[in-house]
């Protein structure tokens, strides 16, 4: 009996070794595995955790050759890519830049089975994919939602004025007309405007293109010849106008990014706008934020093709085409974005990507206190399974925002007419994808 | 036998000065190299990629194109905002900077005590990353929450929003305070090395013959320390001439390209839109510009140099 319960344990811790959470890793004893992460702060944690475990349950190492923002880590991959001088098997990718790398990347699609997918929102990993392949699996993601003052939006006296204005009560806005109309209403500069927004680089052209999205509106067709210069274009970029030039915006918006935007709010200025999830207990903490207690979340509004708008972005891995350790790397990247790293990064504040994640942080979120917690996980994950829509996947994006985003902000200036502004970004635009060799 | 032995000796040294040619040539060979492989080797070939149309994710598809990048930038609207903004934006910074910098450094020179503290209290600026400065700044300039609006509003007791980083030339305007912040220290230190190195006789033989204070200045001291002046107005247009971080970092080279300079327009061009061959053209183009500022002030200081020597 003892030698049975003996055998049964050496078979127990072999089969661990190299299965974890019904994935077959693998042995790769003497393997190095090279990582170029993304790093700081809290994104270390998980490496710092879960490393050590996946160099035990299969013998490789991982050693990590550079670690950077995510910027720094574009840079550095491109310029590798194009030297050919990558020394690494895994990579830091996200939804917004994979589509860059595409030709340095190794396909994943023959590494994975259905059931080691299925756990993962579907709608996220449609975004880790182009043109048949799979080129990355997501590790979390994020996700734009409306932030609303409770305080201002419940107001009696602002409810009655607002009835009386427009004959319709005062609520949280479920379309752009309402959100333009609401923040509108709410602007009293310089102590409160109605709205912001991130005002430069990709987080303005990113955010016109999450409402443009949400009207049916498109950054570039099927041809890749640019169509943002629509009508839809057209009415997203005059309510950017409006509200700025009605000081429904505080005028430093337009220099105005992610830090920027929170650090406004949380100082009480801004009665609603869209941010993503990562600010939360920030703005819940008194002794940093004059909202503590005072805001609520929902999803973004609709616009006239019914659509949410949910600008969303993941944070991804991918391998490189160069790799000599495949199928090592392969089986780091499928242990670190398990359940139970996901799990572990949740907990610090991350968006989950896989549903089993999300269900036991709603489960344990029922005993919080604050039920806002609780709110926030079960719309966080609606929004991470339907409404998760990065920007256009085309290795272009940066460029074409970078032509954008001036334009914008000259549209919102006064400094040119929107349909004479957004047809010479068009034309730009044109002209850098022609330079791309799309239209050959 | 005087005139043959004469041509025997030009001879000799006709040939000797040839083997001393060679052997010169031959001695300066490593220095050569060196200059070679680290300056003109890397030059010559980035000026061959700004001749064509190379994308940093595309490589493989390079082609020659000649000089359609200079012929697009010198078409290019933004560029030339950029350019002028450089220019504007050095000018001012060096001027401003050397008034500053010899007002402040003959404040110093007069303090018979605590110069060291003073020295290295007035250095403090110079050792902050220019990263730091520009978030500094930036915050200084908000327009909501920054120092500057609510000091106004102290002051004044009108609260007025006033967007500093965001009108033209306002934003450039405050650019170039939080550049005048950082690098005046660097000018007194230079002209401060330059008046405790000045002879004291001048001024002595000035003060018997009745010259005053401003006399004495005019027409001593500057011109005495007209070559720092100079070397510390060429070093400081050279680093003008490549501001990036501060513009980064407090306007963006925003909105709407407003407050734009070559360099982060050569970084938007070159790394974020991955036009290398493109951003490799507008860096030539910059490095002209460069070139022209310090051939002209260092003519300036030869000039300065053989009216004081």
């Amino acid at each position: 009996m003892k030698r049975l319960l003996f055998v049964g344990m050496v078979l127990l811790l072999v089969l661990s070794t190299s299965t974890v959470f019904g994935f077959e890793l693998g042995r790769f004893d003497g393997t190095t595995i090279k990582a170029c992460f993304i790093g700081g702060g809290d994104y270390e944690k998980i490496y710092e955790k879960f490393i050590p475990e996946f160099e035990e349950l299969t013998g490789a190492k991982v050693e990590i050759v550079y670690k950077g923002n995510g910027f720094d880590i574009d840079k550095k991959m491109k310029i590798d890519f194009a030297a050919g001088t990558v020394d690494y098997d895994v990579c830091w990718d996200h939804t917004s830049f994979f589509s860059q790398y595409l030709d340095f990347l190794e396909p994943l699609e023959g590494y994975f089975t259905q059931e080691e997918l299925s756990d993962f929102s579907q709608k996220v990993l449609q975004y880790c994919q182009k043109d048949g392949h799979l080129w990355q699996i997501p590790r979390h993601g994020d996700v734009s939602t409306l932030h609303y003052r409770t305080d201002l939006l419940n107001d009696p006296e602002n409810k009655k004025a607002f009835q009386e204005k427009y004959g319709k009560e005062l609520k949280v806005p479920e379309t752009w007309d309402e959100f333009k109309e609401i923040a509108l209403f709410l602007s009293k500069p310089p102590e409160i405007y109605g709205t912001q927004f991130a005002g430069k680089e990709e987080a303005l052209s990113g955010r016109f293109w999450d409402i443009l999205m949400s009207h049916g509106g498109k950054i570039i067709d099927e041809n890749y010849k640019p169509t943002f210069n629509s009508p839809e274009g057209i009415k997203v970029a005059t309510m950017l106008r409006d509200l700025y030039q009605a000081g429904a915006m505080p005028p430093g918006m337009v220099n105005f990014l992610w830090d920027d935007v929170a650090g406004t709010f949380a100082n009480g200025n801004i009665a609603m706008y869209t941010e993503w999830y990562g600010w939360y207990s920030y703005f819940q903490n008194p002794e940093a934020s004059k909202v503590a207690g005072k805001f609520d979340i929902s999803r973004q509004p609709k616009g006239d093709a019914g659509i949410h708008g949910g600008w969303a972005g993941a944070h991804c891995f991918s391998v490189t085409k160069s790799s000599k350790n495949k199928e090592a790397a392969v089986a780091f990247i499928k242990f670190i974005t398990s359940y139970e790293p996901q799990l572990f990064e949740a907990q610090i504040g991350y968006i989950p990507v896989r549903n089993s994640v999300f269900e036991t942080l709603i489960q344990e979120a029922e005993k919080s206190t604050d039920p806002l917690i609780k709110k926030r996980f079960e719309i966080m994950q609606i929004q991470i399974n339907e409404d998760f829509t990065p920007p256009p996947i085309v290795a272009e994006w940066i460029p074409i925002s970078n032509v954008l985003y001036p334009k914008l902000q000259a549209i919102m200036l006064g400094d040119v007419e929107v349909e004479e502004g957004l047809n010479q970004a068009a034309k730009e635009v044109e002209l850098i994808m022609e330079e791309a060799g799309y239209y050959d | 036998m005087n005139q043959e032995m004469n041509l025997r000796l030009k001879k000799d040294l006709k040939k000797s000065s040839k083997n001393d040619r060679y052997l010169s040539w031959f001695m300066i060979i490593p220095a050569l190299a060196v200059v070679a492989v680290l300056i003109v080797v890397p030059m010559i070939y980035s000026f061959s990629l700004s001749l064509t149309n190379m994308n940093l994710l595309k490589p493989a598809s390079t082609q020659f194109i000649g000089f359609r990048n200079y012929i697009r930038l010198f078409q290019d609207e933004i560029f030339w905002r950029a350019f002028w903004n450089t220019i504007l934006f050095m000018t001012l910074a060096v001027n401003v900077e050397f008034i500053l910098g010899l007002f402040i450094a003959q404040l110093m020179f007069k303090v018979t005590r605590g110069q060291g503290v003073i020295r290295t209290a007035i250095m403090a600026p110079m050792m902050f990353a220019p990263v730091l400065v520009g978030f500094q700044f930036k915050w200084f300039f908000n327009d909501q929450v920054g120092l500057v609006n609510n000091l106004l509003y102290s002051l004044t007791g009108d609260y007025q929003i006033i967007p500093w980083l965001i009108h033209y030339p306002m934003n450039l305007l405050a650019i170039l305070i939080a550049e005048i912040w950082m690098s005046t220290p660097f000018m007194v230190i230079i002209f401060l090395a330059g008046l405790v190195s000045l002879p004291t006789e001048p001024f002595e033989a000035a003060s018997v013959d009745g010259a005053s204070g401003w006399q004495q200045f005019r027409y001593i001291t500057l011109p005495l320390i007209s070559p720092f002046i100079y070397i510390a107005m060429v070093i400081r247009s050279l680093d003008l001439g490549r501001a990036y971080d501060l513009v980064r970092i407090m306007t963006g080279g925003g909105p709407a390209n407003r407050s734009e300079m070559i360099w982060t327009y050569t970084h938007r061009l070159a790394i974020t839109n991955n036009r290398f061959g493109m951003g490799t053209a507008m860096s030539f183009i910059t490095v002209a510009v460069s070139f022209a500022f310090v051939i002209y002030l260092f003519r300036q200081l030869s000039k300065s140099l053989q009216e004081v020597y």
